[in-house]
């Protein structure tokens, strides 16, 4: 079933070009590890569900692309058709020529009204010409005016014209340190309103990404074109095909359906994060070798101590004793303190795949008390190798990841709310000093109940 | 007396062939003999043989992986349910005569060789899928016992895990459409029936695939046997039905629990208005119950209303009672209508696809179809509010209860 992605603004479209890129040249890749059948098996399921044929054999990404201004737009496209491996539809684009000024109510109440019915029109083209509609991801930034404000104007209208469709939003989690002054406040309207209309927020942190280029990647001078090619990476390794059940080689044809069934039905937790491993550039791939014990281990140590990186795990973290009293609700601020998961999905890809162990992430003690693992972990599997990781293991979490950071934007974005700063700036636009409450109150809901799972 | 029952001695073994015959994986006559006489082998068979006539038809695959004592639970419930009037059957696996009585209760209350035959129509042409009837009584369901208090997030946990499978389902059917409409346009003019023109999933396939094909045939062969022996069976029914007043007569005369039931075993032994009369007679005496019952709720009615005084408040309150219950009355009168109106769609109904204004011969159209499936999508969206509305008074009145309590709605998105 086919994928159909928005990218919006100069974040969406940048990285949904890496994202595309990253996902053709792994299914074309030749080291895939498998044999060729189970090759053609994988770069076919690919194929159906990010890319469709054209007549001269070049297949174009199923997606739309929009911004305020043209450079970012125009700066894709040339690199898509100067790769020429896969590029976008002809008329698949749309963008004017004034930007949105990090303005997300002039993202929403401008810009988003006055050119829904064209961007609309665009996207219904793009699923037109799907044999079937699994969903939409939108790619957006949300920090910014165009990716924020008319990100979550297209969401909502998404949710209005595909009520059966699912929606799964790739939000960029601005630095802390940003350089747009009122991102806070972008932000929270952002995520407030996205919580209403969309099914599933896949989050991707600039900070963590940025450590982990510097950090396990060695990259000196490091350029937003690494983000994104990392978070790529990442998201390639959760969506590329897998196989459909335990010992079944067909792949799976509803990943997007599958995962959001496993790790969002509540409606109060729709916060995802993405760990994986190895972080390792692949240059220094031929160098190491990997067990699935090992990368196991790792990678549940990173998921129970919040961990961004492979490296610079706590392990003095563990998950609580059962039968022991449960270790208090937690506190923000608390520095040792224990991750619980409503629910987990752990993706592996390589050679020996079956044999891997999952046992340890069934531990019942890594989750809340009204789950039992059996419904909050499930393992997706390939022996097909990603990107050439002869073994490369991913972490969908639904936890208590990015509790921290939401907390911390709600609260800057409380002070400047406190003494009015900038607020006229969204007023002028019609969103009220009520949009803002109404905002700060949901989010404050959803930090409570990630708090006290 | 002697020479009836030698005729009848041929044609009865004959008869119960041909019932045998129409009906699916039907018992040899020896079975249906053996237990007239209660014999204990031929319980088993008979057991399997109500399960296959009563077990819903969606969950055939499942239900039939059932061990033999569920199977008998389901088939003691579903006979419960459809009032069945014998006292519940003998333990598993005895008592292969109360089967057969069960077995021919079914028989003569509803058209059931007409509605087996149904079930296993050997489909042609790519079908409209089948909708259910409004407030339809489902099949007989195994409860499940919760274990203790649940946490209400589970609960929506599981809600929100339905809610995705459903627009899951939907996303496929959408998908199945797509391509069917692909199939029925590509196959274009290629069949040769002329109303028809295109060929459907089933027709493509046998085209590809010559083996499919002589499965079909002998499906169809199958089916074909049936119909002729059902049809066999209407002609000799009769002896059948002699031959079972023995069996009744042949039980063991039980306490005075059974006497005081009413029989309503319809052993049919004459059709004519004898029925007719006793219908007549049944509706007459319910007519007058209900009037008795409105002619004595309106006098308490009125009892009470007397008490309220005249005032013009009075006047405006009586009228937007009078509108709000003649609103109800037309949405009633509406919902019957629809339902009686969509009988046509729980046939089975060929798709076919063809040029705009074309003469369609007989069948429905599309936009008929939607019409009726929204006059009944509003309906439901109404019992749901309806539904929706009452249980929050009652939310709203059980939390008055509670002095410490706050209420706060949900906001609505």
């Amino acid at each position: 079933m086919s994928i159909v992605t928005v990218q919006l603004g100069q974040c969406g479209n940048q990285i949904g070009f890496e994202v595309f890129d990253s996902l053709f040249s792994d299914s074309h890749c030749s080291q895939g590890l498998c044999s060729k059948r189970e090759n053609e098996a994988y770069q076919a399921s690919c194929k159906e569900r990010f890319f469709r044929e054209e007549k001269n054999g070049i297949p174009i990404a199923r997606a739309v692309l929009v911004d305020m201004e043209p450079k970012v737009i125009n700066q894709t496209l040339s690199k898509a058709a100067q790769a020429s491996r896969w590029k976008y539809g002809q008329h698949a684009c749309f963008c004017q020529k004034q930007g949105s000024g990090n303005n997300w109510a002039y993202g929403y109440s401008m810009h988003g009204p006055r050119h829904e019915e064209s961007i609309m029109n665009l996207i219904q083209k793009e699923v037109e010409k799907c044999d079937s509609l699994s969903g939409f991801f939108v790619i957006m930034s949300m920090a910014g005016g165009t990716g924020s404000g008319l990100g979550a104007f297209i969401t909502q209208k998404l949710q209005d014209q595909y009520s059966n469709s699912l929606k799964m939003n790739q939000i960029i989690w601005p630095y802390g340190t940003g350089e747009v002054i009122v991102q806070n406040y972008n932000s929270i309207l952002t995520l407030s309103h996205l919580y209403r209309s969309s099914d599933a927020f896949l989050i991707h942190e600039n900070d963590v990404v940025h450590k982990i280029c510097a950090k396990r990647m060695n990259i000196k001078q490091i350029s937003f074109s690494n983000i994104n090619q990392v978070l790529a990476h990442q998201l390639g390794s959760v969506f590329q095909p897998t196989y459909s059940s335990e010992g079944s080689f067909h792949y799976r044809r509803n990943p997007l359906g599958d995962l959001m069934e496993h790790l969002v039905p509540h409606p109060e937790f729709k916060m995802l994060g993405v760990r994986n491993i190895p972080q390792m550039s692949e240059n220094s791939l031929a160098y190491s070798t990997f067990t699935w014990a090992g990368l196991l281990k790792h990678l549940r140590q990173m998921l129970i101590s919040n961990a961004k990186m492979e490296e610079g795990i706590n392990w003095q973290v563990r998950p609580p004793l059962s039968g022991l009293p449960p270790l208090g609700k937690m506190s923000v601020n608390k520095e040792l303190h224990f991750n619980t998961s409503i629910a987990n999905l752990v993706i592996l890809r390589g050679k020996d795949v079956l044999s891997a162990d999952v046992e340890a992430f069934k531990d019942p003690a890594l989750y809340t008390s009204w789950l039992e693992p059996v419904d909050a972990f499930s393992v997706w599997k390939t022996q097909r190798a990603f990107n050439k990781y002869e073994k490369c293991a991913a972490l969908v979490s639904n936890s208590q990841f990015l509790v921290k950071p939401l907390d911390m934007i709600v609260g800057k974005a409380w002070n400047m709310f406190a003494s009015k700063a900038y607020i006229h700036q969204y007023t002028k636009f019609g969103i009220e000093e009520e949009d803002f409450l109404d905002s700060f109150t949901l989010l404050e809901q959803v930090v409570a109940s990630y708090c006290n799972v | 007396m002697g020479r009836r029952r030698c005729r009848a001695t041929g044609a009865l073994p004959q008869a119960i062939a041909t019932l045998s015959r129409s009906l699916p994986a039907g018992p040899s006559p020896e079975i249906f003999r053996r237990a007239k006489f209660d014999r204990p082998e031929a319980a088993p068979v008979l057991w399997q043989l109500l399960f296959r006539v009563l077990a819903p038809p969606a969950a055939d695959s499942t239900w039939s992986s059932l061990a033999p004592e569920a199977q008998a639970q389901v088939v003691k419930s579903a006979l419960h349910s459809l009032g069945y009037p014998r006292p519940v059957l003998a333990q598993f696996p005895e008592g292969s005569r109360e089967l057969l009585l069960a077995l021919s209760w079914l028989l003569a209350r509803g058209p059931l060789l007409e509605q087996l035959l149904d079930k296993t129509r050997v489909q042609l042409g790519d079908q409209l899928p089948q909708f259910e009837a409004l407030g339809s009584l489902g099949p007989p369901v195994l409860h499940v016992e919760t274990e203790g208090p649940m946490d209400l997030r589970r609960v929506q946990w599981l809600m929100g895990k339905l809610r995705f499978r459903w627009r899951h389902l939907i996303s496929s059917q959408q998908e199945q459409c797509t391509l069917l409409g692909k199939i029925h346009l590509y196959t274009s003019g290629c069949h040769s029936h002329q109303n028809l023109g295109h060929l459907s999933v089933t027709e493509t396939e046998m085209l590809r695939d010559p083996e499919s094909s002589q499965q079909l045939l002998q499906a169809l062969e199958c089916e074909n046997t049936r119909l002729e022996a059902a049809l066999e069976w209407r002609c000799c029914e009769l002896v059948f039905w002699q031959w079972m007043d023995t069996v009744l007569d042949a039980c063991p005369v039980e306490g005075p629990s059974v006497a005081s039931q009413p029989t309503v075993l319809p052993m049919i032994s004459e059709h004519g208005l004898g029925e007719l009369e006793l219908i007549e007679q049944e509706l007459q005496a319910l007519q007058e119950e209900l009037q008795e019952v409105a002619e004595s709720r309106r006098a308490a009615w009125e009892a009470q209303v007397r008490g309220l005084g005249r005032g013009p408040e009075w006047g405006t309150t009586r009228k937007a009672l009078q509108e709000s219950v003649e609103r109800e009355l037309a949405a009633l009168q509406g919902s019957w209508e629809q339902s009686s109106r969509s009988d046509q769609l729980h046939r089975p109904h060929r798709l076919v696809r063809s040029k705009e204004g074309a003469p369609g011969p007989q069948g429905l159209r599309a936009a008929e179809v939607i019409r009726m499936l929204s006059a009944q999508e509003a309906c439901l969206k109404r019992m749901l509010h309806q539904l929706q509305s009452q249980c929050q008074q009652e939310l709203a009145r059980l939390s008055g209860t509670l002095p410490d309590l706050i209420w706060i709605l949900a906001p609505r998105h």
